[in-house]
């Protein structure tokens, strides 16, 4: 193996200790670590606040320096808001979001 | 054997209806997980890691975003100690889903509850809170059994579709842009969280955040909205019983 490889194994060997560490931690620890009810009731919103923030960077993307200008993905993603409004649907999200992104796109000014 | 005892124990039609609730609770985030994983797959191979570097980091690894931010990271061969602090600043949030899991599963032997958290995923984490989150009888064993049916086929779906993204990532594309479904399939899972003000609150301010400090390194952005957005959660829960009292 090369040394690249070995370079790469390690990298690899890190981010699955930070898996093992932060997804079993409190899971098999939680008994020394007592949560109070309240900080129990506040993470309830957690995940919410995590997918959107994983969601707006690629949605709503800018850079320092230069004007933040809106992309083609924002439109496609506010009609896929507005197909879920309509249909109740998760699936039609994907479906809608992504044929109407690929219909604007070519037409798309900035 | 634990797989026979498992055997044994399936037939009781309890057990087998909260598997096929979570799998049918968790079906419209597996094609969310399907997609992120061919996705990631593609992602991995394009920056330059081995097909068998690759298979080995999603099946040891099994962290979408963890992955992805390591890869420029990998690509510019930092020292092994930054890659570790930026996986765990994107994998904060297990941490914090594992310590509202825990009181459901604490019952539960070490070994199963190592299981139970190394398998657990955030859609787990949704679904499951959205549908015993309030529940105050513990132990309970429909719990494990409803999670377990939607980790299970989340695992094998995850990393299926990762291998195969792995190994066709030369033949699709770059200009289908399939990155994209990956978000509309996230989206598809926030929208009907959307259920109450105190919802609405946090994902407008963690939204804020997350455009305002999207250049911060090591996603420090995404950690940001976090931990604002449930700020607002919990000021906007706090005002509205408040208003309740006062009325």
């Amino acid at each position: 193996m090369s040394d690249g490889n070995w370079y790469v194994l390690g990298a690899i060997l890190v981010l699955a200790v930070c898996s093992l560490l932060t997804r079993t931690g409190y899971m098999v620890f939680g008994d020394y670590l007592p949560l109070p009810e309240g900080l129990r009731r506040a993470l309830r919103y957690a995940p919410a606040a995590a997918l959107v923030g994983i969601i707006v960077p690629e949605v709503l993307p800018w850079q320092p320096g230069s004007l933040p200008s809106l992309d083609a993905k924002a439109v496609a993603a506010a009609i896929a808001i507005l197909v879920y409004w309509k249909t109740r649907n998760s699936l039609y999200v994907i479906i809608g979001g992504m044929l109407a992104f690929w219909l604007i796109r070519p037409w798309w000014p900035f | 054997m634990a797989l026979s005892r498992v055997l044994a124990k399936w037939p009781e039609s309890r057990y087998r209806l909260q598997f096929m609730l979570g799998l049918r609770d968790a079906v419209p985030a597996l094609i969310a997980t399907g997609t992120w994983g061919l996705v990631t797959g593609i992602a991995i191979v394009k920056s330059g890691l081995s097909e068998t570097m690759a298979t080995l980091m999603t099946l040891l690894v099994y962290a979408g975003s963890a992955q992805l931010t390591a890869l420029p990271l990998i690509k510019d061969a930092v020292p092994l100690w930054l890659i570790f602090a930026a996986g765990l600043v994107v994998n904060i949030r297990f941490l914090i889903f594992g310590a509202a899991l825990q009181p459901f599963f604490r019952h539960l032997s070490w070994p199963k509850r190592l299981g139970v958290g190394f398998f657990s995923t955030d859609i787990g984490f949704v679904l499951f809170m959205g549908r015993y989150g309030e529940a105050k009888r513990r132990p309970d064993p429909r719990h494990l059994w409803y999670f377990l049916g939607i980790i299970a086929p989340g695992w094998l779906v995850w990393n299926a579709c990762s291998i195969v993204g792995i190994f066709l990532a030369g033949a699709i594309p770059t200009s289908w842009s399939l990155e994209f479904a990956a978000v509309l399939a996230l989206l598809s899972v926030v929208i009907p969280l959307v259920s109450t003000r105190p919802v609405a609150f946090c994902i407008l301010v963690a939204a804020s955040v997350a455009w305002v400090g999207q250049p911060l390194p090591l996603r420090l952005g995404l950690a940001a909205a976090v931990v604002s957005g449930i700020a607002a959660g919990v000021i906007s829960e706090r005002l509205s019983k408040d208003a309740k009292r006062a009325s």
